[in-house]
């Protein structure tokens, strides 16, 4: 009875106490030599396996597919099917925990909870992951510090300073809200305490503040809980909390900022950037677009809605700019498109930005050149960053006719340059978002036209889809000494093969789509890929950019696409490794029909 | 003293109760036994037997789900020295059987497998102090000692003088085996058998265990 088994590792801690001590009572312990075949490839298993030590190659025939690590366990496939996809093989001297297989069906049987984590399709497992992620995500919130949140700034004025002082220093903070200062005594006066005096009370607007604020602030410090001052709010029915540090005033917190924290605004958001009436509107916006990513995800939503409302924003952003910045020359006779993972619609944190102009006829060029600055110099007030490989409206090559694009996509597809095939790949994701749309329509037309029937060229754009090398280092947080683990970029490895690979294939096809996962049923519907292999393959691609997202908000909203494995559990560990091997079969896939071992 | 094998020999005469020969046949092929007892001290005249863990070891597979474990009821009162290192209290041990009863059903789980543990000779001669008055033999089981495969694959070509530690905690680092609570016979009687299934395969390989940094460290002086 091995009571050292952990009962909280991951799907274990779904059973109840009694059926840990049933699956403690069977447990044997297996070692394994290095170089030790654990389980044959399309072998049976008599016994799930859950590493205690050590380390374990999961390997298709030659190939090595992934490296599991102590808590991982295998193999479900030869659990339930009675048969193993891989081979597991020791990679050095290695324990396991061996769970009778009789033992884990009946466990899997008796508690779906926990057998859900054997189905066999990535789908359902990661239906179970979600519902388990709601319970953490409530958790999270209730976690949440007051430091975490917006804050009014805290700006004083004197008890002294008249109602007229009030309301200019309001409008100009943009807050609704002021600390007055009395001698010893801070109170706060908001703008309705402005209104009512004025308005209710026929004050005369240099009446002394000291007269009309509220001395009986409530306070809470920056590291006091989000829901503390829920309920402050609630029991002493006060709209505004006083945040102090212990030494000064730092911010006050208002209940529509506690709200808008904990269910997020986006809504607002598109209001705002429709009703902005000049830059600076439109710059607020931009900053408020970036923090919705973090509510939205921590109310739950799943990454594929969230970058849904996200590029809906981020496209109204751009409509509003264009809009507000484009002469009458351009904005009747151009096209703006947003391109990349924008145009794709799946940015959710802001990396870079792809865009470009596409003109009916060529424009003067002192104002295109005004317009194009103009544009740029508003996108960098918004913080966004510039495009790594300028490809943007500044660039000229971004910013031509109808007819200089197509001379342009005939010499990529003549005389191709490794960065031909990016560029072709960005314009084949673009969306138009203000202007004459059918522009950009006859352009890609041309983009799809040049390429067709160039297979050469079409093998080349495929092979980046195996650009970066699968991340089977991932799953070993044994084998770097200072126990950290390795960090894995799942850009590289995971979501940008999906995204190519499919792409790849829907360029060939010339289908309109931009979007990867409506690319991926398209592929479905005309029969090149299986249902089930479509759908693995979609939620494989948005299980690799929620883990993603999650590291980008967890590292404060870093660009990175790094996660390391030790921050995981061993679940997690778990569907990414079939979501690897899923891009895996893709890759696979992609090789095989442009025939790329050939070149 | 008199070694083991022939003490062996005289037993298999003097075997008191004839339904135990089966002692004196070797256990199924590659199976073995690990076994720790916790005591309540370690004079082994006077201290007695509280707990005992045994687990069988076939081949590579550790059949903790097959294995032996008993708390013994007491004779006489504990001494509260006792209770604090295996942290068995009276009313603890008061549900557990007496030895008389154990013994018997000890014997027939171990049969003629060796017996594999730490400072395994401890455990055995607490053991004999029982079995003997039963069956008039000492347990004739081969021995063998994981600290002594430790000291082959780590010490066996060291240059004299070299420091040998084989304390229980440098075993479980070298190996790097997991660190279960100790003082708890089941647990001692699990890492032994990790140590001995880890051990046995470096041998087979010849794979030895490296001692760090040849040079001699400084060591704090005594005093």
């Amino acid at each position: 009875m091995p009571n050292s088994f952990d009962p909280q590792n991951p799907p274990f801690d779904r059973l109840t106490p009694q059926e840990m001590e049933a699956l403690r009572q069977a447990l044997d312990i297996g070692y394994f030599r290095p170089g030790q075949t654990i389980l044959g490839q399309q072998a049976a298993a008599d016994s799930l396996f859950i590493v205690i030590k050590g380390a374990v190659e999961e390997r298709d025939a030659d190939e090595l597919i992934a490296l599991l690590g102590p808590k991982d366990s295998f193999d479900s496939h030869a659990l339930v099917q009675g048969q193993s996809r891989h081979a597991f093989v020791a990679r050095e001297e290695t324990l396991c925990y061996l769970l009778p297989r009789d033992v884990a069906l009946n466990l899997i049987k008796a508690n779906p909870r926990f057998g859900a984590f054997f189905y066999l399709d990535l789908s359902r497992k990661l239906d179970a992951m979600a519902r388990d992620e709601e319970d953490s995500r409530i958790g999270t919130l209730m976690r949440a510090r007051i430091a975490d949140m917006p804050l009014s700034p805290a700006a004083f004025i004197d008890a002294a300073d008249t109602i007229e002082t009030a309301g200019h220093t309001m409008s100009q903070i943009d807050s609704n809200a002021l600390f007055v200062r009395d001698g010893d005594r801070v109170g706060i006066v908001t703008g309705m305490n402005l209104s009512k005096a004025t308005v209710l009370q026929r004050k005369p607007i240099d009446t002394p503040i000291g007269t009309i604020c509220h001395y009986d602030v409530i306070s809470l410090r920056p590291d006091d809980f989000v829901y503390s001052a829920l309920i402050l709010m609630t029991k002493t029915n006060k709209r505004r909390i006083a945040i102090h540090d212990g030494t000064h005033y730092v911010g006050i917190l208002d209940d529509i900022g506690l709200l808008g924290f904990l269910a997020g605004n986006a809504q607002l958001v598109a209001g705002r950037i429709e009703r902005a009436a000049g830059l600076s509107d439109l710059t607020v916006a931009a900053r408020e677009i970036g923090e919705q990513v973090r509510i939205l995800r921590r109310q739950g939503l799943k990454v594929e809605v969230i970058a849904e409302i996200i590029s809906d924003l981020n496209r109204r952003l751009f409509a509003k700019l264009f809009d507000m910045v484009a002469p009458p020359e351009i904005r009747g006779a151009a096209c703006l498109a947003v391109m990349g993972s924008e145009g794709r619609g799946e940015q959710t944190l802001r990396t870079d930005q792809d865009n470009a102009l596409i003109l009916a006829h060529p424009v003067e060029a002192a104002i295109l050149d005004r317009f194009r600055a103009d544009f740029t110099t508003a996108l960098e007030g918004f913080g966004f960053e510039p495009c790594p490989g300028n490809v943007m409206v500044r660039n000229p090559i971004w910013s031509q006719t109808v007819d200089e694009y197509g001379t342009m996509f005939r010499r990529w597809v003549a005389l191709p340059e490794p960065e031909t095939h990016m560029d072709v790949a960005i314009l084949y994701d673009a969306v138009a978002v203000a202007g004459n749309a059918q522009l950009l329509a006859d352009v890609k037309a041309g983009l799809v036209e040049a390429v067709r029937g160039r297979s050469a060229f079409m093998v080349h754009f495929a092979r980046a889809t195996e650009a970066f090398p699968m991340p089977i280092g991932f799953f070993n947080n044994l084998l770097t000494p200072d126990g950290k683990g390795d960090a894995v970029d799942l850009k590289k490895g995971g979501i940008f093969p999906i995204v190519h690979g499919i792409r790849s294939m829907a360029l060939e096809r010339g289908l309109a789509e931009t979007n990867t996962a409506q690319r991926i049923q398209r592929i479905v519907e005309a029969g090149t890929f299986s249902r089930d292999f479509g759908r693995d393959l979609t939620q494989a691609l948005y299980l690799l950019m929620t883990f993603r997202l999650d590291a980008q908000l967890a590292a404060a909203g870093a660009a990175t696409a790094l996660v390391r494995p030790d921050m995981l559990s061993s679940t997690q560990r778990d569907v990414l490794r079939e979501a690897l091997g899923v891009v895996k079969q893709l890759r696979d896939i992609v090789r095989r029909h442009f025939n790329l071992g050939a070149f | 003293m008199i070694p083991r094998p022939i003490k062996r020999l005289f037993h298999q005469v003097s075997l008191g109760d004839q339904d135990y020969r089966f002692m004196f046949e070797a256990g199924p092929p590659d199976e073995v036994v690990a076994l720790d007892c916790e005591t309540t001290g370690l004079d082994i005249r006077h201290d007695r037997i509280v707990t005992i863990a045994a687990i069988k070891i076939r081949g590579d597979r550790i059949l903790t789900s097959e294995r032996f474990e008993v708390v013994v009821r007491p004779e006489a009162r504990m001494s509260v020295d006792s209770i604090r290192v295996h942290r068995l209290r009276e009313m603890d041990v008061a549900a557990g059987a007496r030895i008389q009863k154990i013994i018997p059903e000890f014997l027939h789980f171990i049969g003629g497998r060796p017996l594999v543990g730490y400072y395994l000779e401890f455990d055995v001669r607490m053991l004999d102090k029982e079995v003997l008055p039963l069956i008039q033999i000492e347990l004739p089981n081969p021995m063998i000692e994981v600290s002594k495969l430790y000291y082959e694959r780590k010490y066996g070509d060291a240059p004299p003088g070299t420091t040998v530690d084989l304390s229980f905690a440098s075993i479980l680092r070298d190996l790097d085996l997991p660190v279960l609570e100790q003082h708890d016979a089941f647990n001692d009687a699990l890492m032994a058998a990790m140590m001995y299934v880890r051990l046995r395969d470096m041998k087979q390989r010849g794979v030895r265990i490296p001692r760090e940094g040849q040079s001699v460290r400084p060591q704090a002086t005594i005093g």
